[in-house]
C-alpha cells in the first residue's frame, strides 16, 4: 500500500520526524516500509502550457504537431499523444529540461519536424505510473505557471507491506492510529457535517439483506444533483500518489474514502436501479452480469450479488456492473457501504478470476463498526465536489452488531514471555494509545474490549504482541545462550550422516546436489526405476521437473554428461539425497540413497597419465570407493579364514542402463542394497562420452547403521608370518573371485592373507589366457612355522589351484 | 734434506691438495707423496744419511707433514664426494607432483546444515527428521494455517494425491516432534522444502529450511533473542548483529522476522546488502498457544519459540555465491574449488 505522507499528515501530526524515521518507526512495529519514494521531484522547467491548435503531422499518422503557449511565447511540439484537444492545458518541458525520468529534453528533429519542447505524460514527471496520454491540468492554469506550483510536487510516499492479518492497516487512518500510538501523537478524524435536504432515503429506496451472514452490515445514502467534472487537483494529486487513477469526482471520492479509513464504497446511478430497490442476495443459475471492466461472468448461486428490483447490478464486495455505475450524466447517487464476510468474497473472487481493491480489503476483513460512517464521509465530499445534496437519512441493514470481544491478559504472563520486567501501567498504555479500550485492570491482569477495527485480536497471546510491538523489541535483551539437555535426545543418525559425507569427501568425492524433480525423458533415456511406481507432479512448474525422482542415477549421469561437455576431463561426485515411489496401495514413500558417478582418470594422482581410462579401470576406482566406505561406516564383517571383509556379496546385474556384464548388484544380508556398474554406450551416446563411465547408487541406511559402531582392538600376532608367492596362467574366463574361493577352500587355517599383486595379458601366454600372481602370507597361532612345514602347505594351495582352475603353476 | 726444505715439501703438497678438482685427481695427489714410492718414502731414506744429531728433529718434521697431509687428503675428499654426491641429486626432482589423492569437498547446503547442527548442539538441540512428502494437516492445519491462505494454493504448492503434498517448509517436523514426545523439546530439523517457485537468481523450486524448535516451562522472546544471536555470530562471525522486526506468521505469536547485520560491509551499506546494511534471514517468534493445543501440550504449562532459516540463503551469503542456480548445477571445478 502507498501512503502519500502529505495527505497522512491531515490524520497525525507528524511534524519533527523524517520520513525515514516514519519508516523505521512503522518498520519496527510490523508493518514493514518497503520503500521511499519521492515522487514528481519538483520538475524544474515544466511549466504548464496553453493548447493554442493542433494539425497533422505531414509524415506520420500517430503524430500530432501540436502549437502551445507556454506563457511568453509560442511554439511548435511533435506529440504522439492524442488524449487532448485545442484550449486544454498540458505539461511543458522545455529546452534543456532534465525529467525525473533521466530524459534531457534536446531540439530533434521528428520524421521531418522540428521539435524543440515536450509534452509531457504523469510517469515522465514522475507525477505516477500513467502513460495513458499527457498529463491534463485543470483548464483555469494560468500557463507558464511552475509545475511543482499547480501539482504541489514533490510529494515522500512511503510503500508499506501490510501483513494479512492487519487489514486495519490498509488505510491512511489505520496507519495513522500505529504511528500516533508509536510516536506517542493524536490521531485526528475528518469532521463530518453537511446539511440533508429533500425526500428521506427511507421513502425513496428499499433494502433488502436476504443473506445476512454473508452480508452482515449493508448501509445506503442518497444523494441529488450530483454533476459529474474531474474532482479538484488535490484530490487527484493525493489519489495518484497512492497509486490510483482519478476518474471523476464522484467515483474518485469512493476511492479516496477507501484509502482514507479502509471502507471499499460502490456507487450506484439510482436511476439505473429498477423499482429503486437493493436486494443483497445469492446469484440465481443462469444469472449474468457485465462488470465494469465490461468482462461478462456467469454467475451461480454460490455467488454473492446485490441485485435491483430485477437483475444483479454488482459483484458484492468485488465490482460494480457495468450498466448500473457512475456515468457522465449521473445526477442520482446511491452510496453502498457494506460489509461482506471474507470467505464468500474469497470463493468468489477465485470463481470469476476478478479481484479488486475492494475485494483485497473485504477478504482480509472490513471493519464492520466502520460502514455508516465511511457511508457519511463519502456523502459529505460528494456533496461538497460535486454540488449535490444529501437526502436526509440512512438505511443501515444491520441485524447483529457484534459485541466488543473481550481479551485478557495477565501481568505476569506477558512479562515472562517477553522476558522483560515491564510494568502493568505501560502495557495499560500502549493498548490506550492504540485505541483498545481497558475494559478492566486488576494486580493481575486487564481485559480488553477488542474494538471491531481489530480482527487480529483473539487470545492474550496477540494483546502481549501489542505490548511487544509498540513497546520495541529492540528493548527485549538477547542474554548469552543456557544449555539445556534434553533426556533421551540422540543424535547419532546425523552424527553417522555426516561422519559418511566426511569420509565419501576424504576419499577424494566432491558432493553434488540435485533437484528432486526429474523430467520423464531423462528417466526414459536411463531406463532405471519402474515408471508404474513414479511419483508424477499433478502441477509440475515445467516440462523438465515433472515427476519425483526414483533414482538418484539419471542425474548423477546427466551430471557427468554436463561437466564432460564443458570439457572437464576428470570428476568424482557423490549425491545423498531422497528418492520417492508409490508402494502398495499407493502409498507414497521415501528413501535416502548415496549415488556416486567417476568420470576420467579420477584415480591418478601425480603425473596424470594420458593412457585412455579403460572400463576396468573407472569400475576399479568406484569398487574401491565403495569397499573404503563400508569399512569407514562399520558395515558387519565376516571372517573367513581370519580375513574380515565386508559381509556382503556382489552378483552380476543386468539392465539397459549398464554395459552387459560390466555391474553389479550388492546384497547385504541376501537383499540388494544397490549396484554399480558402467555406463552403457547408448546412454552415454546422449551425452557424447565416449570414455566410461561407472555409477552407484546404493540404500544409505545400512550406511548409517553401525557407523559410530566402536570396533574391538585386536591383538598383533604373536609369531611371524611366512610370505609366498603363487604364480600361474589361467584361462580368462577364471575371475579373482574364484581364485579366492579356491584358495580358501583348500587353504590351512595358517593362510591369513591373499593378495594378488599381478595379472598379465601377452603373446607369450598366449591368447585366451592370463597370468596372475598372489602373495600368500602364512602364520600359525601358537609357534613359528619352519620352512617345511609352511612349503607343505603352499604345496597343498598349489595343487588345488592347479587342479580345480586348471592352472599352470608358474616356478616362483 | 733439512728442515727447511722438509717445510717447501709440506706447503707444495698441501697446495696440490687443495687444487685437486676430481677424486682422481686427489689420488694422484696421495700417490706422489704418500705412495710406496711417493716423495715421503724417499724422505724417510734419506734421513737414513743425516747426521745423528739431527735425526731426531728432521724426524718429528717428517712425521709432521705426514700427518697434516693425510688429514688434508682426508677433508679434500669429503669435499669432492660431497659434491659429487650433489650431482647425483640433481636428477631427482622433488617439485613433481604429489601422487596422492586430493581431499573433496562437501556441499555448501551440507556445510551449512552441519555448522547449524553443531552450534545448535551446543545449546542442546538434537536433530529430528520427517518426509518430504506430508500430508496437508501437518504442513497446514496443525501450523494454525488458515484455510484459505494463499499457500495452500495449487499455485504456490505441489499437491499430490489425497491432500498429500510436498512440504512447503520445515515447520512440520516441529509437529511431529511434539507429537512423539512430552516438552522438553530442543530440536532442529534441517531438511529439503518445495515451492512452486519459477526458478531464478535467488528461488528454485526445491530449496533447504532449518527449523528450530525450544519448548520447556520458562521460554520467553529474550531466549529467543539471545540463541538466534548467538547462532548469528558462530555462523557469520563474532562482529555480526541480529535485529528483529514484527511480523506475522499463523504458528507464532509474537512473530518476528530478523535480519543480520551484513558481514561484508559491517553495516554501512554495500552491494551485498542493496546499501541496506542488512540481510533478511528468516522468521522466528513464540510458538502460538492454538499449535500447543493441537498437539495435545498444555499452553499454561509450557511456552516456547521456533525458527526457520533459509539454507540456500545462508550459503549464498557465506560461500559469496551470487546465483542460487549454482549450488545445483554440480560442476565438478567449482565443486573442487570449495574442498
Ligand atoms: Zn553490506
Amino acid at each position: 500500500m502507498r501512503i502519500p505522507l502529505s495527505w497522512l499528515a491531515e490524520y497525525v501530526d507528524l511534524s519533527g520526524i523524517a520520513p525515514t524515521d516514519v519508516a523505521a518507526r512503522l518498520t519496527f512495529s510490523g508493518t514493514e516500509v518497503e520503500g521511499i519514494e519521492t515522487i514528481g521531484a519538483s520538475c524544474p522547467g515544466v511549466v504548464a502550457a496553453d493548447v493554442r491548435a493542433i494539425a497533422k503531422h505531414p509524415n506520420a499518422d500517430r503524430l500530432r504537431l501540436v502549437r502551445v503557449f507556454d506563457g511568453t511565447a509560442e511554439m511548435e511540439v511533435v506529440c504522439g499523444a492524442s488524449n487532448f484537444e485545442a484550449g486544454a492545458r498540458v505539461a511543458l518541458a522545455r529546452l534543456g529540461v532534465t525529467l525525473p525520468n533521466g530524459l534531457t529534453i534536446a531540439a530533434t528533429k521528428i520524421r521531418g519536424v522540428s521539435s524543440s519542447a515536450m509534452l509531457c505524460a504523469a510517469d515522465e514527471l514522475g507525477v505516477s505510473d500513467d502513460h495513458s496520454g499527457l498529463l491534463l491540468l485543470p483548464p483555469d492554469t494560468a500557463p507558464g505557471t511552475p509545475l511543482a506550483e499547480v501539482l504541489g510536487l514533490p510529494e515522500t510516499v512511503l510503500v508499506v507491506e501490510v501483513t494479512p492479518n492487519r487489514p486495519d492497516c490498509l488505510s491512511l487512518i489505520g496507519i495513522a492510529r500505529e504511528l500516533a500510538a508509536l510516536c506517542g501523537r493524536n490521531v485526528r478524524r475528518p469532521e463530518l457535517e453537511f446539511a440533508a435536504a429533500g425526500a428521506p432515503i427511507g421513502e425513496r429506496v428499499r433494502v433488502s439483506v436476504e443473506d445476512p451472514a454473508r452480508c452482515p452490515r449493508y448501509t445506503a445514502r442518497l444523494l441529488d444533483g450530483a454533476r459529474s467534472a474531474p474532482s479538484p487537483l488535490w484530490m487527484q494529486r493525493r489519489l495518484r500518489a497512492a497509486g490510483v487513477r482519478p476518474i471523476s469526482n464522484l467515483v474518485d471520492v469512493t476511492n479516496y474514502v477507501m484509502l482514507e479509513c479502509g471502507q471499499p464504497l460502490h456507487a450506484f446511478d439510482l436511476r439505473m436501479l429498477k423499482e429503486s430497490r437493493i436486494v443483497v442476495r445469492r446469484a440465481a443459475a443462469g444469472e449474468s452480469l457485465r462488470t465494469l471492466d465490461a468482462t461478462a461472468h456467469a454467475l451461480t448461486p454460490e455467488m454473492l450479488v446485490i441485485a435491483d428490483g430485477a437483475h444483479p447490478v454488482a459483484l458484492a464486495g468485488i465490482m460494480g456492473g457495468a450498466e448500473s455505475g457512475i456515468a457522465d450524466d449521473t445526477t442520482t447517487v446511491l452510496i453502498e457501504s457494506a460489509c461482506f464476510e471474507p470467505t464468500g468474497i474469497r470463493a468468489t473472487v477465485k470463481a470469476v478470476g476478478l479481484a479488486s481493491e475492494s475485494s483485497y480489503r473485504f477478504e482480509r476483513g472490513v471493519d464492520i463498526g466502520n460502514c455508516e460512517w465511511a457511508s457519511r464521509r463519502a456523502a459529505q465530499l460528494m456533496a461538497q465536489l460535486s454540488g449535490a445534496t444529501v437526502a436526509p437519512g440512512v438505511l443501515d441493514c444491520y441485524p447483529v452488531p457484534p459485541a466488543p470481544r473481550p481479551v485478557a491478559m495477565r501481568w505476569e504472563r506477558a512479562q515472562a514471555l517477553l522476558g522483560i520486567p515491564l510494568e502493568s501501567r505501560e502495557m495499560m498504555a500502549i493498548f490506550k494509545a492504540l485505541e483498545l479500550p481497558v475494559a478492566g485492570a486488576t494486580d493481575a491482569g486487564c481485559t480488553v474490549a477488542v474494538p471491531s477495527f481489530r480482527v487480529d485480536l483473539e487470545q492474550e497471546v496477540d494483546l502481549i504482541e501489542e505490548v511487544a510491538r509498540v513497546h520495541g523489541l529492540d528493548k527485549i535483551p538477547a542474554p548469552a545462550p543456557v544449555a539445556r539437555l534434553v533426556p533421551g535426545a540422540d543424535d547419532r543418525p546425523s552424527r553417522s550422516r555426516e561422519q559418511l559425507r566426511a569420509r565419501l569427501a576424504g576419499l577424494g568425492l566432491d558432493e553434488a546436489m540435485n533437484y528432486s524433480f526429474v523430467s520423464e525423458r531423462l528417466l526414459g533415456l536411463c531406463q532405471v526405476g519402474d515408471p508404474a511406481t513414479r511419483v508424477k507432479l499433478p502441477n509440475p512448474i515445467s516440462a523438465d521437473h515433472t515427476i519425483l525422482r526414483d533414482s538418484l542415477l539419471p542425474q548423477m549421469i546427466e551430471t557427468l554428461g554436463r561437466n564432460k561437455a564443458r570439457q572437464v576431463t576428470a570428476a568424482a561426485l557423490f549425491e545423498i539425497g531422497r528418492v520417492f515411489s508409490r508402494g502398495t496401495g499407493g502409498v507414497y514413500q521415501e528413501e535416502e540413497r548415496l549415488a556416486i558417478g567417476l568420470l576420467g582418470p579420477v584415480g591418478r594422482g601425480g603425473i596424470v597419465s594420458r593412457a585412455p581410462v579403460t572400463a576396468e579401470e573407472v569400475f576399479g576406482a568406484l569398487k574401491g570407493v565403495v569397499e573404503a566406505i563400508w569399512s569407514a561406516q562399520r558395515l558387519p564383517v565376516r571372517e573367513i579364514a581370519g580375513m574380515r571383509r565386508p559381509a556382503v556379496d556382489w552378483i552380476g546385474c543386468d539392465g539397459p542402463l549398464f554395459e552387459a556384464g560390466q555391474a553389479l548388484t550388492i546384497l547385504l544380508d541376501g537383499q540388494p542394497v544397490g549396484r554399480l556398474g558402467v555406463v552403457s554406450r547408448a546412454v552415454r551416446a546422449e551425452w557424447r562420452m565416449t570414455e566410461p563411465i561407472a555409477v552407484l547408487e546404493m540404500a544409505v541406511a545400512p550406511l548409517l547403521a553401525h557407523a559410530l559402531d566402536v570396533p574391538a582392538a585386536r591383538p598383533l600376532p604373536a609369531y611371524p608370518p611366512v610370505a609366498r608367492d603363487l604364480a600361474f596362467v589361467v584361462a580368462d574366463a577364471v575371475r579373482h573371485e574364484d581364485v579366492v574361493a579356491t584358495l580358501l577352500q583348500a587353504a590351512p587355517k595358517e593362510l591369513v592373507d591373499i593378495r594378488l599383486f599381478d595379472v598379465f595379458r601377452g603373446d607369450a601366454i598366449g591368447a585366451g589366457r592370463k597370468s596372475m600372481a598372489y602373495a600368500l602370507t602364512y602364520r600359525a597361532a601358537h609357534k613359528t612355522l619352519t620352512d617345511e612345514e609352511t612349503n607343505r602347505m603352499h604345496e597343498s594351495v598349489m595343487q588345488a589351484v592347479s587342479k580345480g582352475l586348471h592352472a599352470e603353476i608358474r616356478a616362483g | 734434506m733439512n728442515v727447511q726444505e722438509l717445510m717447501a715439501v709440506q706447503t707444495q703438497a698441501l697446495a696440490e691438495v687443495a687444487d685437486a678438482g676430481a677424486p682422481a685427481e686427489l689420488e694422484a695427489v696421495r700417490v706422489r707423496y704418500l705412495g710406496r714410492k711417493g716423495q715421503l718414502q724417499t724422505i724417510m731414506e734419506s734421513l737414513k744419511s743425516a747426521l745423528p744429531a739431527d735425526r731426531p728433529a728432521l724426524g718429528r718434521a717428517v712425521n709432521e707433514l705426514k700427518q697434516s697431509l693425510t688429514a688434508a687428503l682426508e677433508a679434500r675428499k669429503a669435499v669432492l664426494d660431497a659434491a659429487a654426491d650433489a650431482g647425483k641429486t640433481s636428477a631427482w626432482d622433488a617439485t613433481l607432483p604429489g601422487s596422492w589423492r586430493r581431499v573433496g569437498s562437501i556441499h555448501p547446503v551440507s556445510q551449512v546444515i552441519a555448522e547449524a547442527i553443531r552450534i545448535f548442539a551446543r545449546l542442546g538441540f538434537t536433530v529430528a527428521d520427517g518426509p518430504d512428502i506430508e500430508d496437508e494437516y501437518h504442513n497446514f492445519d496443525a501450523l494454525n494455517t488458515p484455510a484459505h491462505h494463499p499457500s495452500r494454493d495449487t499455485q504456490d504448492t505441489f499437491w499430490l494425491e489425497g491432500r498429500r503434498l510436498l512440504r512447503t517448509q520445515t515447520s512440520p517436523v516441529q509437529i511431529r516432534v511434539m507429537e512423539s514426545q512430552p516438552p522438553p523439546v530442543r530440536i532442529i530439523a534441517p531438511g529439503r522444502c518445495y515451492r512452486r517457485d519459477t526458478a531464478d537468481a535467488t528461488h528454485g523450486a526445491n530449496f533447504h529450511q532449518i527449523e528450530g524448535l525450544y519448548v520447556d516451562r520458562t521460554v520467553s522472546m529474550a531466549d529467543l533473542k539471545g540463541d538466534i544471536t548467538y547462532f548469528a555470530r558462530e555462523m557469520m562471525g563474532a562482529d555480526i548483529n541480529v535485529r528483529f522486526r514484527p511480523h506475522f506468521f499463523p504458528f507464532t505469536e509474537p512473530s518476528v522476522e530478523y535480519d543480520f547485520s551484513c558481514h561484508v560491509c559491517h553495516g554501512t551499506g554495500c552491494r551485498v546488502c542493496k546499501q541496506s546494511g542488512w540481510i533478511e534471514i528468516s522468521g522466528c517468534g513464540m510458538v502460538n498457544p492454538k499449535v500447543f493445543r493441537r498437539v495435545g501440550y498444555d499452553p499454561e504449562t509450557v511456552t516456547g519459540y521456533a525458527f526457520g532459516m533459509g539454507v540456500e540463503r545462508i550459503a549464498m551469503i557465506k560461500y559469496g555465491i551470487e546465483d542460487i542456480r549454482l549450488l545445483y548445477d554440480n560442476d565438478a571445478r567449482w565443486l573442487e574449488a570449495l574442498a
